[in-house]
């Protein structure tokens, strides 16, 4: 059995005793200070004490003469930030891909856009920037100026010899398989997978930068729009961070009203997903049963919140709307309405023969590699990695609230399908208990416009698993920093390791495993 | 002198037109069919309950414009859709359908072997059609066509000389006409083998592997665009007639029904008509039921279970038909 109780603290000040600074409380448990590579012992020191440590967000950040890169690092019962900070007119720092794998992507985001050079990196190059964007420019620079970026004319593509492309099969970006635009080159022998090269960022929308211009209460209705469907979490996420600096506490009721927003979005994200994974595997008759049933949750989210897609609850201090109690039996009706049809569905995912076809044993990822690779979510738990922020750092009312934590070790696509079928009727029980326990008093307080210089972290589990968010004030209305991290960004190199020396076929439905969101990855 | 007997059988009925309003009208069928069981409401609009919206979507894509790639094989993308799609038809006029088949002289004894070669080249001339568009898409869904109807061309076959044996002959009519207790009754064994089998070769779920638009997004017609797209998706759609129509003369009795009397060729199209549909409910409701396989799966099912099973029920035919019926009957 893992051990839960490392202090990682201990380990780091045992170890590096007087070569780092460690600040407790700050950014998470505590915030390391580094230089002169120093980062790279202190990660070795967690990974070997820890084998749950894995990389939750990389954050670069313009800090006048340095740019800093902030790791932040999750262990099996902390959440720590490794500060490095490197000279602007020279930003080069030692990678920690050989130390954690699954920090690779999140390298080359901040080289893209931070232009920090990450000496070792396997895989240097563009990764949400378009190719043909011009060198030594980089957006999230504060002396970047967007009306000065000239874009060179795009390359052609080189014109591939006929037996190359027959076996090269572009997955992407317009595909009946992603419903978002990203693109995966894969490489094919007859029938089989044998090379993925991703490519995303094809609806980037710098959403990061442009919430540095405006205040805080229009960035709430900003990062909402990250993603559509998980909307309320990003709301969310972004506003409890913004409370941290500012030190305000939520009155109770806000507590319960936002985790029954989260869950009606949560249940409405899987039941997508699964119906989603029907039609993949051609299986369109399951697909739409299951987004019939979606339906009522939809419905549910427009009654409590007044919008049917955007819930736009969120607010710094609280909720914007309270539940009237006129309106709890309608939501109870429609929640057991849909708990009536769960056991058909179980039945289904569980023992269908040819479901079961398709999923079983398909895209196996082991729980050595989950770690390795740092997956979040449902890919990790399917994978018998146990980690939810909702049980591991309990925000919001999900203390006390008692749920179960659902975990699968087959790691095949099967068992992630079925952790989302489990958690749809925990997120039931969550709501249904929010609502019976829903305390009286105010639902919001008033906050501050202006909020005074700090910075914070915080995470939360979204759908589709956990979801960073830091944030940076400098005691205006307008943050200095917003970096978010979801879990689709973390969650593809799963993808890419499991679909080598698969069947095209188990493409499709390993992918929508991972319950890939990419306007999420893209920001 | 001209025979307009001859001309009005081959064109109108029981021949071309038919052959095509009943193709039409299958599709809709099939298209009600999936909606209400999928919860949806189907085509509503084109005609009463939407039963012309076959046909607009047919014209609709003749509308279209027609595109030939530039890497394209001209002549093969060019016609390989049409020869599939007049093959099929040619096929489906060797069937009695009004109790003789559509040439009425053209029926002979192995006429049974010609209708399966026929299929045979026109499933060939579809793989054919998506290798010439020289597109990824199209050259792996044609790789799966191949592959898996050549893995159920040899069990139909086997299969469908079930009932030739217990008829005698390999003439369809003579099948047909001798089935005065349907074959479904003596061989049902063969007649559940012969619709899994159909399914395969039709690419119906859960064996339309060439046709998996999350993997290879239009398979063989992926670079089609207008009037031969519309040739595409008809020849399925005659395919899908056509098979019903074998099971309905080599299981169900053909056009022979239990109540007959006056008007001859009414009462044989009809029944002809109504066994064809309770088939094509059928297969609709299996591919329904199920997502779909894997192409090694159900090559894998095909070597080990159907080709096996398919000799059985061979066997188990003969030793039945020559030692067992003969003391029953």
């Amino acid at each position: 059995m893992p051990n839960n109780n490392i202090d990682i603290i201990n380990v780091i000040e045992t170890q590096l005793k007087d070569k780092v600074q460690i600040q407790l409380g700050q950014l998470g448990k505590a915030a390391i200070v580094t230089n002169n590579g120093l980062h790279r012992d202190t990660l070795k020191a967690m990974v070997e004490a820890d084998e749950k440590t894995a990389i939750s967000a990389i954050t670069g950040l313009d800090l006048g003469a340095n740019i800093g890169v902030y790791y932040h690092i999750r262990t099996s019962n902390a959440f720590l930030t490794i500060k490095a900070e490197v000279p602007k007119d020279n930003p080069k720092i030692q990678t920690i891909t050989d130390i954690i794998p699954g920090s690779a992507f999140h390298e080359m985001e901040v080289a893209d856009l931070l232009g920090v050079v990450f000496e070792g990196n396997p895989s240097p190059g563009r990764l949400v920037l378009p190719e043909n964007w011009p060198e030594g420019v980089y957006p999230l620079r504060k002396d970047f100026k967007a009306n000065e970026v000239k874009l060179s004319p795009p390359k052609e593509e080189a014109k591939l010899p006929d037996e190359v492309k027959l076996v090269k099969i572009i997955i992407g970006p317009q595909h009946p398989a992603l419903l978002e635009p990203e693109k995966f080159a894969v490489t094919v022998d007859g029938e089989t997978v044998t090379k993925v090269e991703p490519r995303i960022g094809y609806v980037h929308r710098g959403i990061e930068k442009a919430s540095e211009s405006r205040t805080y209460l229009q960035d709430v209705y900003l990062v909402e729009r990250i993603c559509g469907i998980c909307n309320s979490i990003h709301a969310c996420s972004f506003v409890e961070t913004v409370e941290k600096i500012l030190k305000t506490e939520v009155p109770p009721r806000a507590k319960y009203l936002r985790v029954v927003t989260l869950e009606l979005n949560r249940l409405h994200s899987h039941l997508l997903t699964l119906g989603h994974a029907g039609l993949e595997i051609g299986y369109e008759t399951l697909f739409q049963y299951f987004w019939r049933d979606r339906e009522p949750i939809m419905d549910l989210i427009e009654l409590t919140s007044g919008n049917r897609v955007y819930s736009s609850l969120m607010t710094v201090g609280g909720v914007r709307r309270d539940l009237k109690d006129s309106d709890i039996p309608k939501i109870k009706s429609t929640l057991s309405e849909l708990r009536k049809k769960l056991p058909f569905y179980r039945q289904i995912y569980e023992d269908e023969p040819s479901i079961k076809a398709r999923m079983k044993n398909v895209g196996v990822l082991k729980r050595e590699d989950a770690l390795k690779l740092c997956v979040v979510g449902p890919v990790a738990r399917g994978s018998g990695v146990d980690i939810d922020v909702r049980k591991d750092e309990p925000y919001e009312a999900y203390g006390e609230i008692p749920f179960k934590e659902i975990v699968y070790t087959q790691g095949d696509t099967w068992a992630r399908m079925n952790v989302r079928m489990d958690e749809v009727e925990e997120s039931i029980n969550i709501i249904e208990y929010a609502i019976d326990h829903l305390p009286t008093g105010p639902f919001r307080v008033k906050a501050p416009r202006v909020v005074p210089a700090g910075e914070a972290v915080n995470r939360v589990e979204a759908p589709r698993g956990e979801l960073f968010y830091y944030v940076k004030s400098n005691g205006t209305a307008f943050p200095d920093r917003v970096k978010v991290r979801t879990p689709t960004f973390s969650n593809i190199p799963a993808f890419l390791k499991t679909a080598i020396g698969e069947n095209i076929a188990d493409i499709p439905p390993n992918f929508v495993s991972l319950d890939p969101c990419f306007s999420c990855t893209d920001r | 002198m001209i025979d307009f007997t001859l001309i009005f059988r081959i064109l109108v009925f029981p021949g071309f037109t038919f052959i095509l309003l009943l193709t039409l009208f299958c599709d809709w069928l099939e298209r009600k069919l999936e909606a209400r069981i999928q919860n949806r409401v189907g085509p509503m609009v084109a005609g009463p309950a939407g039963i012309l919206q076959p046909l607009a979507d047919f014209i609709k894509l003749l509308t279209k414009e027609d595109i030939v790639p530039r890497d394209a094989k001209k002549t093969i993308f060019k016609f390989a859709p049409l020869v599939a799609f007049t093959i099929m038809v040619f096929a489906t006029c060797f069937l009695p359908i009004d109790g003789a088949s559509v040439l009425s002289a053209s029926g002979f004894n192995g006429d049974l072997i010609v209708i399966l070669a026929l299929v045979t080249i026109a499933n060939f001339l579809l793989f054919l059609s998506g290798w010439a568009s020289s597109n990824p898409y199209g050259a792996i869904g044609s790789a799966r066509v191949l592959t898996q109807f050549l893995g159920y061309d040899i069990p139909l076959s086997l299969l469908a000389l079930t009932p030739a044996f217990i008829a005698g002959s390999l003439s369809i009519a003579v099948i047909a006409s001798s089935q005065i207790i349907p074959f479904i009754i003596l061989a049902p064994w063969a007649f559940v083998l012969f619709i899994i089998t159909m399914q395969a070769e039709l690419e119906k779920d859960p064996f339309d592997i060439p046709h998996a638009d999350s993997e290879v997004v239009g398979g063989l017609e992926t670079e089609y665009t207008g009037g031969k797209l519309a040739f595409l998706h008809l020849t399925r759609d005659v395919q899908i007639v056509f098979g019903a129509a074998l099971v309905v003369e080599l299981f169900l009795g053909g056009p022979y029904g239990p109540v007959f009397f006056g008007f001859p060729v009414f009462w044989y199209s009809l029944w002809f008509v109504l066994k064809l549909l309770a088939i094509v409910i059928i297969t609709e409701y299996i591919s329904c039921v199920f997502a779909r396989l894997r192409i090694d799966q159900v090559l894998s099912a095909n070597w080990r279970v159907i080709l096996p099973a398919a000799i059985l029920s061979l066997m188990l035919t003969v030793a039945l038909v020559t030692w067992i019926y003969p003391m029953v009957v």
